[in-house]
């Protein structure tokens, strides 16, 4: 079109153009990192203004039960008590979070995104870009039945919550195993790296960044130190260059026996359960063990599939609903995260036909016939009861560990 | 936007600056400027925003925290998994062009010249073309993976079986791309030989020209233009494109495209910048590719 005009002219403009574009976006600096605090007031008010808000929860889609019990069973407590909660269903809690920065970056007031299911890596990288709204979480009246010293419900990986997301359920890290398939069941991490090599071939973990592999990996560290108590919570160059080496000695020391020979890994858990379905694998593993009675049910895994309990505990953590600095229903969503509070909100998610979440709430501060319902939740011959698998329970690390620990894995192990 | 040189003289000069001293009728090149511009403004808009958006991004301009200040940081700490992500997607393009040309080639003359009859193979064929890459893969992966449905069939053991899908050779990703693009080859190409190579082939076949005479200086020559162009739009399709190569791949080495969605979804916010000095890489190296071809292709066409 251009074509025509001298070409001086032609460049000129172009490098005027460029240059103004350059100054415009340069001159967008990114958002301030402070968090944004929540002004405390009267539990009433914050009713009073959620009446008639519609709160969108973010939250990953792929979980049929989980999508179930918000649409059935939340979205109508919530309805009463005049909010309208839309689940908006996303493949991945980073999609969220990616979401709620560029809202950030654009300056929005009224986003899209009101309510977010998260934890850990996801809620540190918010942190540390001051996009979630904190300091809310104690006006919720029904944080009465929370233990405030419960250490997996104070800190997310480490991070401190710092009132910026509400407790919403537990998670137990899990390996399972095929009761049929293997005689002798290792009972710690040690053990389990021991049969591994004497088993070769039967045995593999999905390779980091993927959640499960990861926390399999900071397992194995928990393992290799002596004890969780010898690895410092908080990340530090220090600690990990002392740690990492016999770490990672360790994982190439197994690397034969595993599955292929440890060539390749399945890239994430569900290639993992897929081995472990086609009889490829004896082991494989889950942060989230409420999963397995129905996938035992449904037939994808032998009915003999078993939860190892290893002596020296696993890793626990807890998931959360942050409230975005973006959000234009933020008492909205604290009526809602309110809700997802109550005793009978988490008795209900914790029955395993509903969602099969383990709850929050501390047992000692509930009223005596909750407690007693909560006791007399069904269980299953494949899961063990929440009390026997969270024994001696693991804190996760800080994130700073987990990214660090990904990129040294990948370094060494994937590349080696 | 892509005018030749040689092609300017021809176009007459539209009086402008006479104002009043010509009729008011856009000249055939402001027309063709015009019917051009639905294709065009959305490509700029949205490529060109994109691209401008992922420059400034690796160059430290935009960050997500922190001030914005110049530096090429991205591309150093990057610098060590492009050489390796490079060799891998180069790799995977190079081989599954070279067997979806090869491929496409033959269903095309199948289709068109040599078997009149199975005009049943070139709807096969294209039957390939609208089922989506994501399908494409999930379906390799179910027929090639270990205990994947070709090993059922022929009773290999899971554990014998050559590691088709995740293996160090990327076979099914490499399979994957080169069964897809094969039907756009194929397709293509057919609709050059059968609109063209009939009348010229009859010619050639009169002046006593053998069928691998026809072959080789009749219906290749008229097919290379065609057969070039749709391998350069699928050696650049594939060296772009990510959803085949994660489903399929191993994880390490991540092909280009991997690795740029990894540090973008990476939960360190510093590792944005390096997703987009990735994403500038590929663009080049994409870019690049294109020019070389579309050099190639003009060589090509001024020797016919």
């Amino acid at each position: 079109m251009a074509a025509r005009r001298p070409a001086s002219r032609r460049a000129r403009r172009t490098a005027v153009g460029v240059g103004a574009l350059l100054l415009a976006l340069a001159g967008c600096a990114a958002p301030v990192s402070e968090p944004t605090t929540a002004e405390a007031r009267g539990w009433d008010d914050v009713l009073a203004e959620a009446d008639g808000q519609t709160v969108r929860l973010w939250m990953y889609g792929g979980d049929d039960k989980g999508n179930a019990y918000v649409d059935d069973v939340l979205a109508p407590a919530a309805a009463e008590e005049g909010v309208t909660l839309e689940r908006v269903p996303i493949a991945d809690t980073g999609d969220a979070v990616n979401r709620v920065l560029s809202e950030r970056q654009a300056g929005v007031t009224d986003g899209e995104v009101d309510l977010i299911w998260i934890n850990g890596e996801n809620f540190a990288t918010g942190q540390q870009a001051g996009a979630w709204l904190c300091d809310w979480t104690s006006m919720l009246p029904n944080m009465e039945y929370v233990d405030p010293e419960d250490p997996l419900l104070t800190t997310d990986f480490g991070l401190d919550v710092n009132g910026c997301e509400a407790p919403w359920h537990k998670a137990q890290f899990a390996l399972v195993y095929d009761e049929a398939r293997v005689e002798d069941p290792p009972g710690s991490v040690d053990e389990l790296l021991t049969w591994i090599e004497e088993h070769p071939g039967r045995f593999s973990y999905p390779a980091p960044p993927d959640f499960t592999g990861s926390v399999f990996v900071r397992q194995v560290l928990y393992s290799v130190a002596g004890g969780v108590d010898n690895v410092p919570l908080e990340f530090s160059q220090d600690a990990y260059d002392e740690l990492a080496p016999e770490l990672f000695g360790t994982l190439e020391d197994i690397e034969p026996s595993l599955w292929r020979e440890g060539q390749t890994y399945p890239q994430s858990l569900q290639e993992l359960d897929q081995l472990y379905a086609d009889g490829q694998v004896d082991f494989t593993m889950t942060y989230g063990p409420a999963t397995l009675p129905d996938l035992v049910e449904e037939g994808t895994f032998p009915p003999t599939t078993r939860v190892l309990l290893v002596e020296d505990g696993t890793i626990g953590n807890a998931s959360f609903l942050a409230v975005p600095s973006t959000s234009g229903s933020r008492a909205g969503a604290m009526v809602v995260a309110n809700l997802a509070l109550s005793p009978e909100q988490q008795l209900a998610k914790a029955r395993p036909e509903v969602w099969g979440q383990y709850t929050v709430l501390d047992p000692e501060r509930l009223p005596g016939e909750v407690q007693t319902q909560f006791a007399e939740l069904p269980q299953s011959e494949v899961l063990p009861s929440y009390a026997e698998l969270s024994e001696d329970a693991d804190p996760e690390v800080e994130a700073g560990w987990v990214t660090a620990l990904d990129e040294g894995w990948r370094r060494q192990i994937a590349a080696g | 936007m892509t005018t030749t040189r040689d092609a300017e003289p021809s176009a007459p000069t539209s009086p402008s600056g006479k104002a009043g001293a010509a009729r008011r009728r856009p000249g055939p090149r402001t027309r063709a400027a015009l019917l051009v511009l639905p294709a065009l403004v959305p490509v700029v808009a949205v490529v060109g925003a994109a691209l401008t958006s992922a420059v400034l991004l690796s160059l430290g301009l935009t960050p997500l925290v922190g001030e914005p200040s110049l530096s090429l940081d991205a591309y150093r700490a990057v610098a060590t998994d492009l050489g390796s992500s490079l060799r891998t997607s180069l790799g995977i393009a190079a081989a599954s062009t070279a067997i979806a040309a090869a491929v496409g080639l033959c269903l095309a003359l199948a289709a068109t010249a040599a078997v009149r009859r199975s005009r049943l193979l070139g709807t096969l064929a294209a039957l390939t073309i609208p089922i989506p890459h994501l399908v494409g893969a999930a379906a390799m992966g179910l027929l090639l993976a270990d205990a994947g449905f070709l090993s059922r069939l022929v009773g290999v053991d899971p554990s014998s079986w050559p590691p088709l899908v995740g293996g160090r050779l990327w076979v099914a990703v490499v399979a994957e791309y080169a069964w897809k693009e094969s039907a756009f080859v194929a397709l293509v190409v057919a609709g050059v030989l059968s609109s063209r190579a009939a009348s010229y082939a009859e010619t050639a076949a009169l002046l006593g020209a053998g069928r691998w005479a026809r072959l080789r200086h009749v219906t290749l020559p008229l097919a290379a233009p065609a057969l070039g162009a749709t391998a350069a739009v699928s050696f650049v399709y594939t060296l772009g494109s990510y959803e085949v190569a994660a489903l399929l791949g191993r994880a390490y080495p991540e092909p280009l495209a991997v690795l740029a969605f990894r540090l973008f979804t990476s939960i360190d916010l510093a590792a944005r910048p390096q997703a987009a000095a990735v994403a500038v890489t590929t663009a080049l190296l994409a870019l690049a590719v294109v020019l070389l071809a579309l050099r190639a292709l003009r060589r090509l066409a001024a020797e016919q």
